[in-house]
């Protein structure tokens, strides 16, 4: 290159000055936006993992619990009670008999306050209590004032003794001192108010009164699950336990007929002293914990003759005092509380000594209180349930995943009265001085832990612990059973079976095309496997569910033979070919006359389907199906295993073939040519020197491979039946971690927990995925300095 | 014996085998879709099957198979079936038959046998009885009648078009103005105080210009039911093969033929009719019949967009790792962090879309631009432009990859030579690296591509639905509609063969749109492997 000519003026000079300025310029400007634009890029892709992680880190977050307020109840003011000859006794022995005996919630306490049961409304705005004096008291919770206090009708001033309220605590049942029961309804009316504020009006709607015996009732539980069922179970102060029932029906003239039934269980009882008690809503069941620390179960199936199924000791030690019971949503499973402060729930399992009968058996046992449990709360969202102690401390646990989600430190007062929020979203409390504590609760997540979604699990109507994945239901009281292991285990097994199929007929294949066949040849296969790596997934998992899948349910027999009918036959043509005169065999291209194989392999599936229908009539005794379900007990599905591994193992084998070629034809030459030299033959070298040395770049296309087949999701979800059972029988189906995100991510809530745990479970794939690929290139890095040392 | 083990020829050609096992099943794989694919549209005889019991059934053979004898002892005969396409699904319920062989007394094919494609009910198979035109008669017999038909058809599907124009177009555009106005109305109520008087003034005056719309849209509707009284005026009477008479309006048929009579030159003919209302016409029935139109407009769409946002963030930030960072252990782990991002499985890319796109972004989008839309989502949900973005996500490794690739093949003197000659690393960059480059770039783009036309995971819950409204392109402002769902050939594939109510009469469908699909995976895959060939040759001379 000639000098630059000089600048003629000055303003050439100048101009060139900026040109060249101009041009640093622009170079500078360059260099910063390739710098930051690119290096953004690569954090934004490796932020994916950063993005998905923090959506599912919430799922391990406990609950969070914040007092809101905190009020001193006034004490209702005692009407002396004009006590009438029903009562037992003069208004001091009811007050006497009731400090001993009222029940909350199924809780006994020792009384200072006269509080029976509270209650929330939905909104969280109103709370109430049910006092012994026989009124509701509803009050503020912004501000604590009482609004509004209710006489309930058709309690014609009788003391209340005992009540218990439903789970959306609507419901109150009352037991009275002369033995009455009253089932009553708090409704609220909600409107809005010209500033478009809710306004919210309560209403108190007593039922029937329901004479039950003349002694004041300590215990009381009431169950209405249709218009012509009534059941009532009701303890009286003098221990006494009486079960009450009543069946309307009607014929089909439209003619009522009423049957009663009054049982009483108390000789059953055989002296022990209930403490607790609890009736499900079908009613089919009544529990009653004892002073003792028993559980008695009674089987009320049949009204007319209740049957005492079970006597329990249910504490560790026995002879703790049981302190109450409840339901989890759903009513199946009782929880279990008492004196020693421990916690758990219990539910009915199939009795394998007696078939037909269940028996009770502890499923969960959750954290302990350390002091005596006063009340508990059941949430009438999901299987979670607040208790509280004597030393004022409340807890929150989630029965399914035994998690303990909260712990709320209380004042050394102990509780008295508990009561969950309707949505799950807040909890009331009043201690036995009076004082109402209003809690929000904020708890997205409780159903997960490690436990919950890798471990067996006990769930609801389940005989035995579990892996079950089951998200969704269709009631409210559905208990969702995430456990990620079925699903694991799918993705494993359909990964096992392609790489069953892939890598045999992927490696081998590499062998044949770097080690024996002419290297022209290549240049024509590359583009071929190379489209077989391209074909989209969702062609094949077609292709397999809707062609292959029927195909090969019919010929299973053949379809098997496959393998060894093809082996034999190459076999055989390689014998015929070393007969054929060297003159004739020197014609092909090195690699060619593999070609000759095309032939033999149409003979040979043709044979396989010539045999299929004598080898199902002489060894499968005619009908495979049948011969696999009494032989081996395996269930034959159309879309199974079989069917997956071959799919999936196409979408594999380009993958792991041109990997595995790439390292075995990047040997040197040197080392084979030294081995051909010494007089080895094609095979000796190809397997005794070229494969050792790519043993590792082998490794790592299978673990690439082994990558893909895992987050494959189109052949999986379109080729198996997308249950998730487990067993590694190649005859059904499976459901895998990526198709279940596919099937399930549209229909989960945004931000719930279905949500995240699908998120999890995409987490889980990226990492699987990610370490695999890692690894497999720090292989192949490591393989390709060792080439260059050779 | 000894001798054969020991040359190890068998062990080589068990490789062999296992390789030539391979080719056969790509081989196998591509024939069958391309014989299922494009054999669907061919218009075969129509056959008119006797059983042993005299019944007839009419229609076109579309399989033959063995029956499996579970339980059979060696030796018992086969028996074969054959599956006969009968049609006339609201006459008989079910399109497809099975009979057997040795059921059959007689096979003959009809001359007069008529096949009628239908707008509803898949196929009719049957023979003409009249035709007629405002209740009367006009044409009897089959001759006459057939003559006749092809006179009136075409009328009524001149009025079909029009129909389907007024229903599309017309109606389409007010009920967008209407819903474009409501919009405009909760803006301003969201955004100011009603009791201003201007304001409600003009909220008045657009309540006003919805009401007019609706009344436009009453008289289209009246329009509308006119055509449709014109077009179901005339009526054909078709008899079917067991003697039952059907009355079909003549706005129902899509096409009529007598495939029995037609030269192969005919069939010829109808066969790329058939195959070009494939191509570009709009699904029938559930996607089961028709065309897949919107489908290939989508898959094109969304791959459009997608290259538009992959290519330059891939092309950055390969340069970034090539040329402007600093070569060092970091680069190193990038590197292959980001190699390794390629083998992350799809539905991983999905839900990250989902959950960053969807939700965090448009969510967010939602709130600040289009609050007066709310509760409904316009950007909150699965859309065109995120199914893209999440396809670019999942494709940029590729693009980088092999753009790196290109960079890391110039040669050292090429670079060195324009640094000597005095121009900045920029210029270098800009003017000799990328053009020489620029190969490779492709490369990656069209691998990129072909990758995300043939992924279906990801999209499926980032905005994919079975059936679109309408396309993401239209005639109303702003033209361009990125929040729109759409539609895709993989998706339908899945769709259409696993989730449509009637599989069998869908497999067809299936197999074309599979044949479309590979079509255009394939010749992506192979423009980049020859592009890349020729790359190598390329640079094999420049190094010397």
């Amino acid at each position: 290159m000639s000098a630059l000519p000089n600048p003629k003026t000055k303003d050439e000079q100048a101009a060139r000055a900026s040109a060249i300025q101009r041009r640093r310029l622009t170079d500078h400007a360059a260099r910063a936006v390739v710098t930051f634009g690119g290096s953004g890029i690569v954090l934004c892709i490796l932020a994916i993992l950063v993005f998905i992680s923090l959506e599912v880190y919430p799922l391990w977050k406990g609950a969070k619990a914040e007092l809101v307020g905190r009020y001193n109840l006034v004490l209702p003011q005692r009407t002396p009670i004009v006590t009438t000859d029903r009562t037992v006794g003069d208004s001091n022995t009811s007050e006497s008999s009731e400090s001993q005996l009222t029940t909350i919630n199924g809780s006994a306490v020792g009384s200072e306050f006269p509080i029976l049961a509270l209650g929330v409304e939905e909104y969280k705005k109103i709370g109430y209590i049910v006092t012994s004096t026989g009124r509701i008291d509803f009050i503020s919770l912004k501000d604590g004032n009482t609004l509004e206090q209710v006489l309930i009708e058709g309690l014609d001033s009788r003391q209340v003794t005992s009540a218990k309220g439903s789970l959306d605590n609507r419901k109150f049942t009352l037991g009275t001192s002369d033995g009455y029961v009253l089932p009553v309804q708090i409704n609220f009316k909600v409107s809005f108010n010209d500033n478009d504020e809710r306004v919210i009006d309560p209403e108190v709607v007593a039922g029937e009164l329901i004479q039950v015996d003349t002694f004041p009732i300590t215990h009381v539980a009431f169950e209405a699950p249709n218009e012509g069922t009534k059941a009532v179970a009701a303890v009286t102060s003098d221990g006494r336990l009486i079960f009450l029932s009543e069946l309307t029906t009607r014929s089909l003239l439209g003619e009522e007929k009423k049957e009663q039934f009054k049982h009483d269980l108390t000789s059953q009882l055989n002296g022990n002293t209930v403490t607790a008690m609890a009736l499900d809503g079908f009613p089919d069941n009544l529990y009653v914990g004892t002073k003792a620390g028993k559980i008695f179960h009674w089987d009320m199936r049949d009204k007319a003759n209740p049957k005492l199924n079970d006597i329990i000791d249910a504490t560790k030690n026995p002879g703790t005092a049981i302190t109450a019971l409840g339901f989890l949503i759903g009513d199946r499973s009782l929880i279990v509380v008492d004196e020693a402060g421990d916690t758990s729930t219990w539910f009915l399992v199939r009795d394998e000594e007696s078939p037909g009968a269940k028996r009770l058996e502890k499923i969960h046992e959750l954290a302990s209180h350390q002091a005596p449990v006063t009340a508990i709360a059941a949430s009438a969202r999901d299987k979670g349930f607040l208790s509280a102690d004597s030393k004022g401390n409340i807890i929150l646990q989630y029965a399914t995943s035994e998690r303990k989600l909260l712990e709320i430190p209380g004042q050394s007062i102990p509780i008295k009265a508990l009561v969950f929020a309707p949505k799950a979203n807040g909890a009331l409390a009043v201690d036995e001085k009076g004082t109402l504590y209003d809690w929000e609760i904020d708890n997205p997540h409780p159903e997960t832990n490690w436990k919950a979604l890798f471990g067996k699990v006990w769930y609801e109507g389940y005989d035995k612990p579990e892996y079950v994945w089951q998200s969704t239901g269709g009631t409210d009281d559905f208990e969702p059973k995430f456990s990620l292991t079925p699903l694991a285990y799918g993705t494993l097994k359909g990964t096992f079976y392609a790489l069953l199929f892939a890598i045999p007929l992927a490696i081998l294949g590499a062998i044949c095309v770097s080690q024996f066949m002419h290297p022209s040849l290549k240049n024509t296969i590359k583009p071929i496997i190379e489209i077989m790596a391209a074909l989209p997934s969702v062609v094949l998992g077609f292709l397999a569910g809707l062609w292959m899948a029927p195909l090969v349910e019919k010929i299973v027999p053949a379809f098997s033979m496959m393998p060894l009918v093809l082996t034999i036959m190459t076999l055989i043509s390689v014998f015929l070919w070393r007969l054929v005169p060297k003159s004739i065999r020197g014609k092909f291209k090195e690699g060619t006359e593999f070609l000759l194989l095309i032939p033999v392999f149409f003979l040979g599936v043709q044979i396989c389907l010539w045999l299929n229908g004598p080898v199902e009539a002489l060894l499968l005794g005619g009908d495979y199906k049948a011969w696999l379900l009494n032989t081996l007990g395996l269930q034959f599905d159309q879309r199974n295993s079989l069917v997956v591994g071959f799919a999936m193992g196409f979408a594999v084998i380009p993958i792991i073939f041109t990997i595995s070629e790439d390292s075995l034809s990047n040997v040197p030459k040197h080392l084979t040519s030294g081995s051909l030299a010494l007089g080895a033959t094609r095979w000796q070298t190809a397997i005794r020197v070229v494969l050792p040395t790519a043993a590792a770049g082998i490794f790592s296309a299978v673990m690439i491979g082994f990558g893909r087949a895992v987050g494959e999701t189109m052949i999986v979800l379109m080729a198996t039946g997308n249950t998730p059972v487990m067993d590694w029988s190649i005859f059904n189906g499976f459901r895998a971690l990526s198709a279940n995100i596919a099937v399930e991510i549209p229909e989960a809530p945004h931000g719930g927990t279905l949500y995240r745990i699908l998120f999890l479970a995409a987490l889980l794939l990226f990492l699987m995925t990610f370490i695999l690929n890692t690894v497999a290139e720090l292989v192949r890095i490591r393989l390709r300095k060792k080439y260059g040392q050779l | 014996m000894k001798n054969f083990w020991k040359s190890g020829d068998p062990f080589v050609w068990l490789t062999g085998g296992a390789f030539i096992f391979s080719l056969l099943m790509i081989a196998g794989l591509l024939f069958l879709i391309m014989a299922k694919g494009l054999g669907f549209f061919w218009p075969t005889d129509i056959a008119q099957v006797t059983l042993e019991d005299g019944s007839k059934l009419l229609g076109q053979v579309r399989g033959r198979e063995e029956i499996p004898q579970p339980g059979s002892p060696i030796g018992t005969p086969e028996r074969r079936r054959i599956q006969l396409q009968i049609g006339n699904r609201d006459v008989y319920g079910l399109d497809f038959k099975w009979v057997d062989e040795d059921r059959i007394k007689k096979t003959d094919y009809p001359q007069d046998a008529v096949l009628f494609e239908r707008r509803e009910w898949g196929n009719m198979y049957g023979f003409i009885k009249e035709i007629l035109v405002d209740g009367k008669v006009v044409a009897g017999g089959n001759k006459e009648s057939w003559i006749a038909l092809n006179s009136y058809l075409p009328k009524t599907q001149e009025i079909y078009k029009e129909i389907k124009r007024i229903e599309k177009k017309e109606i389409g555009d007010i009920n967008y103005k209407i819903e474009s106005l409501r919009l405009e109305i909760r803006k301003i109520e969201l955004q100011e105080a009603i009791t201003n008087l201007s304001i409600q003034a003009k909220i008045t005056n657009l309540e006003d210009q919805i009401e007019n719309q609706k009344k436009l849209y009453r008289d289209k509707e009246f329009e509308l039911e006119s055509l449709y009284k014109k077009q179901n005026k005339d009526k054909i009477v078709v008899v079917t093969v067991d003697g039952r008479e059907k009355e079909l309006s003549l706005g129902v048929i899509v096409r009529s033929y007598q495939p029995n009579t037609m030269s192969w030159f005919g069939k010829a003919v109808l066969y790329l009719s058939k195959l070009w209302e494939f191509v570009a016409d709009e699904p029938r029935e559930s996607n089961t019949e028709g065309g897949i139109f919107p489908a290939i407009f989508g898959t094109v769409m969304m791959v459009f967009i997608m290259s538009i946002a992959v290519l330059p963030f891939g092309v950055l930030a390969a340069l970034y790792l090539r040329e402007y960072a600093k070569q060092g252990l970091i680069v190193t782990i990038v590197r292959i962090c980001v190699n390794n991002l390629a083998g992350v499985p799809s539905i991983v890319f999905g839900v990250f879309g989902l959950g960053f796109f969807i939700y965090a972004i448009g969510g967010t989008i939602d709130q600040l631009f289009y609050p007066e839309a709310l509760p409904n989502p316009t950007y909150g949900t699965g859309g065109i432009l995120w199914a893209s973005l999440t396809l670019a996500l999942l494709t940029v490794p590729v693009v980088i990859v092999a753009t790196e690739e290109g960079l890391a093949a110039v040669p050292r003197n090429i670079r060195e030579g324009s640094l000597a000659l005095g121009a900045t690393k920029f210029e270098t960059v800009w003017k000799v690296i990328i053009p020489s480059a620029m190969p490779a770039i492709l490369t990656g783009l069209i691998l990129a591509i072909a990758r995300a036309t043939g992924e279906v995971a990801p999209l499926m819950i980032t905005g994919v639905v079975k059936l679109a409204p309408a396309l993401p392109i239209d005639g109303h402002f702003p033209f361009i509609h990125l929040e729109r769902k759409f539609m895709h050939l993989g998706f339908h594939i899945y769709d259409v063969g696993f989730q449509s109510p009637n599989v069998e009469a869908a497999k067809p469908m299936v197999y074309a749109t599979t044949l479309l699909l590979i079509l255009i995976v394939v010749v992506l895959t192979l423009a980049a492997i020859i592009i890349r060939n020729r790359l190598r040759k390329r640079y094999v001379y420049s190094a010397f």
